[in-house]
């Protein structure tokens, strides 16, 4: 003969079990949260830092070089890092964002404070396929962007193109061309507006 | 000892979570264009199916029966949880490659396979050791399967180059269909070579 289900026993088990696990857990999380918060803008610092072609050593130095020489400067419209070194600013750092082929890139661009040259481009997250659009992270890609000048619209021009500046992936036309759209369409209003607000401050 | 010998068998080629119980094949599919992403990913599912195997166990006398599914699927949550932290603390640029397949463990049907089939019914010490072997025999079919498709469609093992400037990737290995085609050859093999009579009744717990 089966037992009849009892109630009060599994409510209370249940209730006991959910509440120890979720207080270890809260305590992992709290014990945790600062690291992770840490490793977050370490990992933006250090992508604002390759941008500007900066070798970033170990961790600490590159905290510490960054906290020195970049200043997050904050408009209506528009945020940026300055980078200056002895009271002489040598870049701007922007982020920029954009539609890649599944998802939405993100990442940094350092521009020379003369508005004449690209120093470098790093991303932060993307979703592209890896080892085709994925590959967008490889170095070899994103040095390709070192001292694109900032001359006639649009700057990124692929090989493929008229006097092209950049190779573009192959097998993944798609996100090469989302990455070339992102980029020329943020240096495209940064030339032409943004450009003025920044020289004026 | 022997329950410990014959567990590992099984674990590893016998009644293997992926080969024969075609358990975890998702996440089989996923991760495996890297060996390095493999690796972890088959550690934090040992872990996870090591410990969530042992505390079934020790809690199975005291579950209800009608409600042990519950309960076997928030202790799971709770570990996976407790990985992905770590993970996003401790190695964020892992944590970044895995992507959402980390929280993904917890709906990997091994870990409640077993926690099912054999932590339900054993004591604490073998179940924890089921999980773990359950687990190394994933990790096992991972590293295979991501070792042909790394070989293959970057040139490199563990991130280290090995076949020279002229190899031509085969970008097909790189992309999902390349897990499909590996995974369809490696549960062909291990049915031809471990194929035996014994277990013709289908899957065993």
């Amino acid at each position: 003969m089966a037992k009849p289900k009892r109630i009060l026993y599994p409510v209370f088990f249940m209730v006991l079990i959910t509440a120890v696990y979720t207080l270890i857990l809260a305590s992992l999380n709290a014990a945790s949260a600062e690291r992770v918060a840490e490793q977050e803008s370490l990992r933006l610092e250090r992508a604002i830092l390759y941008a500007n072609a900066i070798d970033a050593t170990d961790d600490a130095a590159l905290h510490q070089f960054f906290v020195d020489n970049f200043e997050q400067v904050t408009t209506d419209d528009l945020s940026y890092y300055r980078y200056a070194t002895d009271g002489q600013v040598t870049a701007y750092t922007f982020p920029f964002t954009g539609k890649g082929l599944w998802g939405s890139v993100n990442g940094y661009i350092a521009i020379s404070s003369d508005f004449k040259t690209i120093l470098g481009v790093d991303f932060i997250s993307h979703s592209e396929t890896p080892g085709l659009g994925g590959r967008i992270d490889e170095a070899w890609f994103k040095e390709q962007f070192r001292g694109i000048p900032l001359e006639t619209s649009p700057y990124i021009r692929y090989r493929s193109e008229a006097n092209g500046n950049v190779d573009a992936i192959t097998g993944a036309t798609l996100t090469s061309n989302a990455v070339k759209g992102m980029l020329n369409t943020f240096l495209e209003t940064l030339m032409s507006t943004e450009r003025t607000v920044i020289v004026n401050e | 000892m022997s329950e410990f010998i014959k567990v590992f068998k099984e674990g590893i080629y016998k009644d293997n979570p992926v080969f024969r119980q075609i358990l975890g094949i998702c996440s089989t599919l996923a991760v495996t264009n890297l060996m390095m992403n493999s690796f972890v990913m088959g550690v934090g599912l040992m872990f996870v199916t090591a410990f969530s195997s042992l505390t079934v166990s020790v809690l199975r006398l005291y579950t209800p029966k009608h409600i042990r599914m519950m309960v076997q699927t928030l202790i799971i949550s709770a570990y996976v949880i407790a990985l992905d932290i770590f993970l996003k603390a401790y190695w964020p640029s892992m944590s970044k490659a895995l992507g959402p397949y980390v929280g993904l463990i917890i709906t990997n049907c091994i870990i409640m396979g077993r926690a099912e089939a054999f932590a339900q019914k054993n004591k604490p010490l073998i179940s924890f050791f089921d999980g773990l072997i359950m687990g190394l025999g994933y990790t096992i079919v991972l590293l295979a399967i991501a070792f042909v498709r790394e070989l293959l469609g970057f040139g490199s093992i563990f991130g280290i180059q090995v076949l020279g400037e002229q190899w031509v990737n085969w970008t097909l290995m790189i992309m999902p269909p390349g897990a499909f085609f590996m995974l369809g050859i490696v549960i062909w093999v291990t049915h031809r070579f471990f194929d035996d009579n014994t277990d013709k009744g289908g899957a065993k717990s």
